[in-house]
């Protein structure tokens, strides 16, 4: 929805691609409202990307935009884009830096060689259990050192992902039977034993830093810091806040600002290094010590951009992140630099799911019977939900509702606005499917607004 | 009476010789039809006496004829005359040959293989005053006359067991083998075990069988020939065939046919001329030792003198085999040299050979495969460059010598004791330190100090580039090389598409990135060899060797020089072997490779010289041996026996490798099939094949073609083979040399010094 809202602000010309599920969502009447019926082209698969080759063919479209998902991080997909026959523009980084950064591991790898912190342990996948005991003990031996009392490391296939394949090891004893088990699951599962050891951290938070840069990969800015530690049980988020720490307000144990820097500055550098050629977000884990490390690169524009762009003006102007994503994209020049951008005030980012979120986050089945919110001009509510209409929360996808971004001038008003959009939320619904009640997270995100941005 | 069996023997010769010329009228057939008939007609108006007198001409006719027929025998008629029911068979012969016999594991039908037959056979002869008894071990395919359940001597895989299993009793029982070739080539089903991995087999156990071989050739039909006819010496009857193919098979394969269309009978005999099969030709390549002379027309079970004639042969033959490595032989050896045949009968000779002679034996034997089929083919290096690499050889092998055998024996038995002294000292130095090594730990708590920056060193180590000269970026499979198919911009479905709902393959994914494997259910599709080259092997790092030696079409047969150009401009190679030496991530190795698009892979003269000289040099430098087959159709059939004959050359040479303690890996890709499987190759003790490949003896339409089965679409694929126990494992392409690395880590022979 927002890159067709941004493609009309750009005055460029869409298409939108749907499959029988989606039909009804926002997505496809916002497309219809703004292109025609014209623009819209019914699939059967979103994952399928000869089809969406060949709608692309069929419209003569110039540029991709990948969204938010499964394509956005796929290098070989950016790399098809631009090695066609009839090659088209790539909306997102050129294929080899989504290659170099998109893999976690080589992204550490990166980090590394560029004296960016990251989190002690193994920095390739190892095979060789002397190595393994190696890296195990001195990871115990490293915990001790730093006052750690009960150390644990994580020991996860390193080509597994989703939680699978990942286990914990509290003692040194354990080590050498966790590994050859994880190593067996890696071999039979994933069909390479690569293993990786980490020192596990508790207690963190999830910060983010928006890069932004032109085609040449020459020039960066970023969009500050975002937060992003109000997490599901699945490590999705529920909640960001941007920017990441509020110093002044919040009594830290170190030094917030300084992390903020210290974290921009590395994002920073590693972007300019690897020439980092789009919209990127660096994310980082910040420990109760104020100690950044690196997790990982998203090669793509995320669904909090909203976030960063409300609480940033260049020279004074509002800014929207993903305008700028596809101007840059196609071309386009940064015409200002960190310095012209200021940030004031304080936003927040609500993802409304149905959810069960005493049920460890289930998802939920059923129908939107009524939605609606109070109209504020700090406010601005993005939903796939037909606000006339029921709407059946298609199954196959994730059931997202509604997004929906507040704006303050400090932590506190924007707390305060927060709890007032939540409590102002009129959504109704009916179960269906298995689940006995309709559920949504809406209680959640209230409990939360409460200690946002404190450790 | 008298006159009517007379008659009667007469029409039979008659009806003999018209099934054998078949189509072909002549003028000889029609006068003898003619005067037989005009004889028969007046039969009961001539006197007896007369009758007789006339039925004795007729049969002088007869005599003369059919002797005037044989000098006009074609192939083809041949190939018709040991395909007849009445031609002699197994049976005959240990009843007629032999003094005294007992067939061993069958009778008649009730047998695990009829059409193998195995006996415990004497011969009895009065030498001087002494009766002396002198027992062999008969193996041989029986044809039998016609019977359906001998299968046409067309042996099943276990039949070739059975035999295997006879010539190791042999080999126990210090006796010599006298093998009988009579089969049109092999039962092509694979089973347990398969039809190629149990000829395999039988060649691998043949090259260095520790017993005399003499092996007679009637019906020599390729790989089912090969299983037994592996011999020191080889006699052929005059009137056998013994070809790489089937004439039918071969004008099948040269007019392109396929389902049942059968060749037109011109075809057949033109193929039959220029496949060379008959025994002049064979021993004018020197594929045989000896032609026994057969009556006119060939050999029926009636012609007592030639059995005579094969039993002083066979005599003649064994004690020939077995003077040679004989240490005392003098005047006897002389006496059977003299080859006044008539003597074999009269000069004894003992059969049974000493371990010293057994190994000469073998020796010899394998000198005499390795000599052969040098006019096949064509070595383009210069005098000057032949005669370097003679004296390279020379000190290569004489280094070797000294390196390993001499040396490296004792450095070794060295290695082994110093080893056992240093482990059993640090136990001891351990147990007596201990003790001490605590109380020091309990007088003296840790250093806080050396602790802390301990701890720096730690916290470097694990927050640092573990091995910064690998560089930051490992993603990605970085092929050295990828296939020019990357170039193109389409899309391919993968074949498993209904089963495992695999998405459409983007080309230059597919051949590029992933090398051809379908991510989604891992389908391997082929490669070119050039990917493995580079990829795998590092081919621009390596040193090739006998890249001169050239295919050339010996038997000048017809339009095969055109399409030999055709394939040696296209692929830029002189054969279908490629041999060089290379690391393999450290590992020195030789490697042979057969690739495809050289005429489908096919092993010739050339090829098989090429493989058999690599593994001698792997020998000689003590280097592992990696044959990796990118395809082969098999043995190359426009070479006839030229081609045939690299399958017990080349598994010997396998065989003396491995003796002598070498590691043999193969690794199969795509489609592998026939003579190379069913001998050098299927013998290796590590075979190993990528998903998606074929291996077997026949492909399915031959299969159907000649047993009637229909055969499933994965007959042949590389699971069934694996759970038939030919090949050893299944290797992801992407992955075949990490697989190959740590198989040369974890399977070093004695002998081999890369560890």
């Amino acid at each position: 929805m927002r890159v067709m809202r941004a493609c009309m602000r750009l005055d460029l010309d869409f298409v939108c691609v749907y499959t029988a599920e989606d039909a009804e969502s926002g997505h496809v009447r916002l497309a219809r409202e703004l292109g025609g019926d014209t623009s819209l082209y019914k699939i059967i698969s979103y994952l399928d990307a000869n089809e969406l080759f060949s709608v692309a063919d069929a419209a003569e479209a110039t540029a991709v935009h990948p969204g938010y998902g499964f394509f956005a991080e796929d290098f070989r997909f950016a790399r098809r884009v631009v090695r066609r026959d009839r090659p088209m523009v790539y909306i997102g980084p050129s294929w080899w830096v989504i290659r170099d950064l998109g893999d976690k591991i080589n992204t550490k790898r990166i980090a590394r060689s560029l004296n960016v912190p990251t989190v002690p342990g193994s920095d390739r996948p190892v095979y060789n259990e002397v190595e393994a005991e190696e890296i195990a003990s001195s990871l115990f031996e490293f915990q001790t050192s730093q006052g750690i009392v009960d150390g644990v490391i994580m020991v996860k296939a390193s080509a597994g992902g989703g939680g699978m394949g990942i286990e914990e090891v509290g003692n040194f004893d354990e080590f050498r039977s966790v590994f050859r088990r994880i190593r067996n699951y890696a071999k039979r599962n994933f069909g390479d034993e690569g293993v990786l050891i980490e020192q596990r951290i508790f207690d963190f938070n999830h910060l983010e830093v928006q890069v932004v840069s032109e085609r040449s990969g020459t020039k960066h800015v970023h969009f500050g810091t975002r937060n992003c530690s109000i997490q599901s049980t699945g490590k999705q988020k529920r909640v960001e806040i941007a920017p990441g720490f509020a110093p002044g307000v919040i009594p830290y144990t170190f030094d917030a600002t300084k992390v903020i820097e210290e974290i921009t500055e590395h994002s920073m550098s590693m972007a300019r290094e690897s020439g980092y050629d789009n919209v990127g977000t660096w994310e980082w884990i910040v420990t109760p010590k104020g100690e950044p490390f690196l997790m990982e690169v998203n090669t793509r524009i995320q669904v909090e951009n909203g976030v960063s762009s409300i609480i940033s003006r260049i020279n004074g102007e509002p800014v929207d992140i993903l305008s700028e994503q596809l101007r840059l994209a196609l071309g386009g020049k940064l015409e200002y630099s960190q310095e012209d951008i200021l940030f004031t005030g304080v936003g927040i980012e609500y993802r409304i799911v149905a959810e069960n979120t005493d049920k460890r986050f289930t998802p939920c089945a059923g129908r939107i019977t009524k939605l609606d919110w109070q109209k504020h001009e700090w406010l601005n509510v993005y939903t796939q939900v037909p606000l006339d209409c029921e709407y059946e929360i298609p199954m196959e996808y994730d059931p997202n509702l509604a997004l929906a971004i507040v704006w303050g001038r400090d932590l506190a008003e924007v707390k305060v606005r927060g709890a007032q959009f939540l409590d102002e939320l009129i959504l109704e619904g009916t179960s269906g499917g298995k689940s006995e009640n309709f559920y949504t997270n809406i209680r959640y995100l209230k409990e939360k607004t409460g200690n946002i941005l404190e450790f | 009476m008298d006159a009517e069996r007379r008659i009667q023997n007469l029409n039979d010769r008659l009806k003999y010789i018209r099934d054998i010329f078949g189509q072909k009228e002549n003028d000889n057939i029609r006068l003898l039809a003619a005067k037989l008939s005009e004889v028969v007609a007046r039969e009961h108006d001539l006197p007896g006496g007369v009758l007789a007198e006339e039925l004795a001409r007729l049969e002088d006719l007869f005599d003369f004829s059919e002797r005037k027929l044989d000098l006009s025998l074609s192939p083809m008629d041949l190939v018709r005359i040991v395909r007849h029911p009445q031609r002699i068979c197994l049976k005959d012969i240990l009843e007629n040959v032999y003094d005294n016999y007992t067939e061993i594991g069958g009778r008649g039908e009730f047998n695990i293989d009829p059409s193998m037959l195995i006996a415990r056979a004497i011969f009895t002869r009065r030498v001087g005053e002494k009766v002396i008894n002198q027992m062999v071990m008969v193996i041989g395919q029986e044809k039998g006359h016609g019977e359906s359940y001998r299968n046409g001597g067309s042996v099943k895989p276990w039949g070739n067991a059975k035999a295997l299993h006879y010539m190791k009793v042999a080999e126990t029982e210090n006796i010599p083998v006298h093998t009988f070739v009579f089969t049109p080539g092999a039962y092509p089903i694979e089973d347990w075990p398969g039809a190629a991995q149990q000829i395999a087999r039988n060649l691998y156990e043949l090259a260095a069988l520790r017993a005399p071989v003499i092996s007679v050739f009637s019906e020599g039909g390729s790989g089912g020939a090969e299983a037994v006819g592996l011999g020191d010496r080889r006699i052929m009857l005059s009137h056998g065939y013994y070809s790489v193919i089937s004439p039918e098979g071969a004008a099948a394969i040269e007019g392109g046919l396929r389902g049942g269309t059968r060749a037109t009978p011109e075809l057949i005999e033109k193929c039959a001329t220029q496949l060379c099969i008959t025994a002049e030709d064979n021993l004018r390549n020197g594929y045989i030792d000896k032609i026994l002379q057969e009556p006119p027309l060939g050999a029926r079970p009636n012609h007592y003198d030639f059995f005579r004639e094969l039993r002083r042969e066979l005599i003649q033959a064994t004690n020939e085999a077995v003077s040679e490595v004989k240490s005392m032989k003098l005047y006897r050896a002389m006496a059977v040299r003299a080859r006044k045949s008539d003597d074999a009968e009269s000069i004894f000779m003992r059969w049974t050979l000493s371990k010293s002679a057994l190994k000469r034996l073998v020796d010899l034997r394998q000198r005499k495969y390795r000599a052969m089929s040098r006019h096949a083919r064509l070595d383009g290096t210069g005098v000057m460059k032949r005669a370097v690499a003679a004296t390279k050889e020379t000190i290569s092998a004489v280094h070797s010598y000294f390196r390993y055998d001499l040396l490296g024996r004792q450095k070794k038995r060295l290695d082994v004791i110093f080893e056992e002294l240093g482990a059993e000292a640090h136990l001891v130095r351990h147990k007596l330190l201990m003790p001490l090594k605590r109380t020091i730990d309990k007088i003296l708590p840790g250093n806080n100090g050396v602790e802390e920056k301990k701890g720096d060193a730690v916290r470097d180590k694990l927050t640092r580039l573990s091995c910064p000269e690998d560089g930051a970026c490992l993603v990605g499979s970085e092929w050295a090389w990828t296939s020019p198919r990357s170039q193109q911009d389409r899309t391919v479905s993968c074949p498993n598409v209904r089963t495992h709902h695999c998405p459409d393959l983007w080309v230059p994914d597919l051949f590029g990135d992933f090398a051809g494997v379908c991510p989604s259910c891992g389908h391997h599709f082929p490669m070119e060899y050039r990917w493995y080259l580079e990829n795998v092997f590092d081919y621009k790092e390596s040193k090739e060797f006998n890249s001169q030696i050239e295919s050339i079409n010996p038997l000048g047969y017809e339009q095969f020089d055109l399409k030999l150009d055709k394939a040696k401009e296209k692929t830029g190679l002189k054969s279908a072997c490629i041999t060089f030496e290379t690391a393999i991530d450290g590992v020195d190795t030789t490697v042979a490779v057969l690739c495809a698009p050289f005429r489908g892979g096919s092993v010739g003269a050339a090829e098989g010289e090429k493989f058999i000289r690599a593994a001698e040099r792997a020998g000689r430098k003590r280097q592992p041996f990696i044959a990796y087959v990118h395809g082969t159709a098999g043995i190359r059939i426009q070479e006839g026996v030229n081609g045939v004959i690299q399958m017990p050359r080349c598994t010997i040479a396998v065989r003396r490798y491995i003796d002598a303690g070498g590691l043999y890996l193969v690794l199969y890709d795509t489609n592998s099939y026939a003579g190379p499987v069913a001998s050098f190759l299927g013998c290796s003790p590590y075979q190993f094949a990528v998903q998606s490949s074929n291996i077997g003896f026949a492909g399915p339409g031959v299969i159907t073609e000649t047993t009637g089965i229909a055969v499933a679409p994965d007959y042949h694929s590389a699971y069934h083979a694996l759970s038939r126990g030919h090949i050893h494992g299944i290797w992801d392409r992407r992955e075949a040399k990490k697989n190959l690395h740590q198989a040369l880590l974890t399977m070093g022979g004695r002998n081999l010094y890369y560890r």
